[in-house]
This record gives structure tokens, sequence and C-alpha cells, in this order.
């Protein structure tokens, strides 16, 4: 990314470098109604700034923006590089359907939340939670730290450099990475990390052994050595996969926090825990 | 005791500043914890309680419309206490839970009063007024925001020397209950998380991550490096195989 290239366009670098740092604001005004609308529309007023001088067009451009909308926050600066490049289009030529920039706006945050959601969401923040936790759970503070450089080392970058690739790319590369798959073959390739890490979090980080014995001709066996013989961390995994059909059927995650609390104190009462 | 409450209802601030800074994660118990412990005088705890506290609510993240429970409040408030009465990461558990589920409401109202300034912000965008709607974005955010830090300050002054005492009570059934009931919760976070990702495609993923951190015991690290690897190959061969195909299509 040369100066030049930006500087032969109206908008320039600084104006795309103000709108990184507001795009970190992206959800401060959040709500149900309109998601991340208010916050989107107010990334781009430096763009704005820029490219419109009348009070009609400043209000147009404001209210194209204020639009339901909604994607995964740390992706979000890459589709406001495609809006600014489709403003700055719009700003140039009278021709221009403005109705476009929101509507590849909207085509847009689907993938790229998809993407974003499994990459930053389902992978990433759960890899560095993984390793996080296995070192703040001996009491090193290392944990927190490494958690936060994990994630938001990728995390910048992709929120900086994917500004400028889709200012600049405008919106030709998203038909043609849409054509070859890469988004669908990235986001395949972010669940099968993600899934490999949540089963080994599993087969870890549940706690869950019976102290249970019985007795066979005398000898005392403990139960907990069978499960283990059969596989190893069997209950954590059944337990695992009963709460994922709990949660499937549909019933509130609160319930089930309870629930699990109550079965913990039952459990131990009875003594089978 | 004031300035300790003032400060405790700060790192909830700083939790929910998360939506000002761009998601980065600083409204995780793994790192609010620790701050808690900090200004407690007990960073050990902190992160200890931390590291039990993010493995429950590992699978509650913001996605999409739903509101999940708290877990800004729930982790501050339940560290704080944990730490005041002594009792350690199950009491914070116990407590962080039902904060986080109270706060959640108080959340839900203010999501509510946040539409009314959406409606707002639509008459100053007519208008082409950018001061008066970049106003009303950073109004939305205090709106959230201080709320939440007085909400922390003030439960947290009332409520210090009230636990403690309630805590003291709980008979110790219960609360050996309870730490054995913390081990289970991460069930209920990567239950979450399966339900997500999981599709029956990419199932045996998730079991040939189980079965290398159960069986051959290699460290999470090592399994999410494996997991590149694969995806990366698995990737590359999709490719080659659509391009042997190609003709019959």
């Amino acid at each position: 990314m040369t100066n030049n290239e930006i500087s032969t366009n109206k908008i320039q670098k600084s104006d795309l470098i103000k709108t990184f740092w507001r795009s970190f604001t992206l959800e401060a005004s959040f709500s149900y109604e309109r998601m991340q609308a208010l916050g989107y529309a107010f990334c781009m007023i430096p763009i704005f700034k820029r490219l419109y001088k009348t009070k009609e067009q400043m209000s147009e451009a404001l209210k194209r923006h204020m639009d339901i909308f909604n994607t995964t926050p740390h992706v979000v600066s890459f589709i406001m590089g495609i809006s600014a490049a489709m403003e700055e289009q719009n700003s140039n030529d009278k021709n221009f359907d403005s109705e476009s920039i929101n509507s590849v706006k909207v085509a847009l945050m689907g993938p790229m939340a998809g993407i974003g959601d499994s990459f930053f969401w389902g992978t990433l923040r759960v890899i560095a939670a993984g390793i996080g936790v296995s070192l703040a759970t001996k009491g090193s503070i290392l944990g927190a730290i490494l958690f936060l450089l994990i994630f938001n080392i990728p995390h910048l970058l992709v929120r900086y450099y994917g500004l400028f690739l889709g200012y600049k790319a405008g919106t030709s590369i998203l038909k043609s990475a849409s054509e070859n798959g890469i988004m669908q073959k990235l986001s395949k390739g972010a669940t099968i990390i993600g899934l490999m890490v949540v089963g080994a979090m599993t087969g870890t980080m549940v706690a869950f052994t019976t102290p249970l014995n019985i007795s066979i001709g005398g000898a005392s066996v403990k139960i907990q050595e069978i499960f283990d013989q059969i596989l190893p961390a069997l209950l954590p995994l059944s337990l695992t996969f009963f709460v994922y059909y709990l949660v499937k059927k549909g019933v509130k995650t609160n319930y089930i926090l309870v629930g699990l609390l109550v079965f913990g104190v039952l459990g131990k009462m009875i003594g089978i825990l | 005791m004031v300035l300790k409450a003032i400060l405790i209802g700060f790192i909830t601030a700083l939790g929910y500043s998360d939506y000002f800074f761009g998601a980065t994660m600083v409204n995780r118990p793994l790192v609010l914890a620790p701050l808690v412990g900090l200004i407690l005088g007990d960073v050990h705890t902190g992160i200890i309680v931390g590291a039990s506290l993010e493995l429950i609510f590992m699978g509650i993240v913001s996605i999409g419309s739903a509101t999940p429970p708290d877990i800004v409040t729930g982790s501050v408030l339940g560290t704080a206490f944990a730490i005041i009465s002594g009792k350690g990461a199950e009491v914070a558990l116990t407590l962080a839970v039902p904060i986080s589920i109270i706060a959640q409401l108080v959340k839900m109202s203010i999501y509510v009063v946040r539409s009314g300034i959406n409606h707002k912000a639509d008459k100053y965008a007519e208008d082409g007024n950018i001061k008066a709607v970049e106003r009303l974005h950073y109004l939305s955010f205090a709106l959230m925001t201080i709320p939440m830090w007085l909400l922390t300050s003030i439960s947290f002054m009332l409520g210090s020397k009230v636990m403690t005492s309630v805590l003291n009570s709980i008979p110790s059934v219960i609360t050996d209950g309870l730490k054995v009931a913390t081990g289970f919760l991460p069930a209920l976070g990567f239950a979450l998380l399966i339900n997500m990702m999981i599709s029956k495609k990419y199932a045996p993923f998730f079991f040939l991550g189980f079965v290398l951190a159960t069986y051959l015991k290699i460290p999470i690290m090592g399994i999410a490096i494996l997991g590149v690897i694969i995806a990366i190959l698995m990737m590359s061969f999709n490719g080659d195989n659509k391009k042997g195909v190609k003709t019959n299509d």
C-alpha cells in the first residue's frame, strides 16, 4: 500500500486511518433493534467529511448507513473499506446507484460474519483461552497476557490491513473470492481447528469422576478405574454431550447452569461424586 | 472500602469498554479476575478464579442477537466476594452465575433505551448533523458503562459484609458439592461451542482432538498446530479433487 495509489483518489490515507481508529468503537452503541448501525455510520464519518460538502449529501450518506447492520467486529473494517470505495465512486459519478452501497454492505455482512465468527470467536478465542486457562490454573499471570496477545495480534493485523484491502479492491475481489470458494475454504479450515481444540479441552478440562466402589466376591473395585480403561475422560465426554443435547433441544442456558450446580451438590450428598 | 468499591466498579467499566475498544477480549474473566485480585491484594486467587470462570463462560459470547448472562459484572463481583470471604474459586462461581443473570436484566432494559437513541439518531442523520450523531454514539456507550460501574460499586459495598457472613453459614456439604459442580460447568461452555461449530462431516475432528489430548496427552497448543496442518492439507487435497472430477459436471 503506497501513499501514491490512494492520493490519486479523493479519499486520503489519513481518512482511512481515522476510520480504522473509529472502527474499534463499532459496538459502543449496539442495540437489538439496529445492532451496529449507529456505530457503522459513526466509523464512516471521516470518509463522508472528505467526500460530501453539502448538507443534503451528508444527510443522504448518514441515513444510508443507519440501516440494521451486524457482523463480527474484528473483520468489519474490510466492509468499511469497500463502503468507502463505493461512497467515493458515488461522489464522483452522478449516475452511480447509491442503493448498491447498502446492498453490498448487507450482502457482505453475512459471509464476513460467518468467517469472522468461526475464526475469531470460534477458533482464535478458544485456542487463546485454552492456552491462557492452562497457564492460569497454575497461578501464572502469563495466562491472561498470552490470552490477550494470541487473540489480538491477528485481530489488529486483520482490522488494519482489512480496511485497506477492502478499499483498494472495492467490489471486484469479492466476486473472485466467492467464485473460488476462498471464503468457504477458510471457514471450513477454521471449523476443523476449532473442533479439535474443543475436543481436546473437553477431554482435559471438564472434571467429573466418581469415588464409588463395588465389591465383587469380596474384592472392592473402583468404578472410576473401569471407566478409565474403557475410555479416558468417559464421564466428562458423556456429560458434555448430554449438555450439548439439552442446548440443541433449546433448554435455556441458565437452567442448565443451575441444573449442573444442583447435580453437583446432590451427587456429593448421596456420595456418588 | 469506598475507594476499593470505586476501583472494583472501574474494573467492570473496563470490561464494558471492550465495546469501545474493538472486542479485544479485555472483558473476559481470565483478564478481569486478576485485576480484581490486584485491587484486593490477592492476585494469585484472582488468577485461579479467572481461569475457572473462563472455562464456564467460554461458550457464552454475544454472537448475533441473543443476550448472554452478563459475564463482566458476574466475574468481577464473584471474584471480589471470593477473595474477601477467603473461600476461593467455588464461591466465586456460585456467586458469579446468579449475579450475571441479574445484571443481564439490567442490561436488557438499557438496550431498550438504546433503541430510543437510535431513533433520535435517525432524526439527526436526516438533518446531516454529524456532531449530534457522534454525540449519541458516545452517549449510548456511557449509558451502559456508567450504570454498570455504579451497580458493581454499590453491590460490593453493601454485599461484602453480608456475603461473608452468608457464605460462612453455608454447610460444608453444599460447598463441597459446589466444588464438584465447578468441574462440571465447563461442559456447558464446550457444549455451546460444539453446538455452534459441529456438523456430521466435521464431528470426527472433535474426537480427534479428544483422543490426542486424553490418550497421547498432547498440550492444547500442539493440538491447535496439528489442526492448522490438517486444515491446510484438507483444503489443498479438496482443491485437487475438484479439478479431477470437473469433467463430470
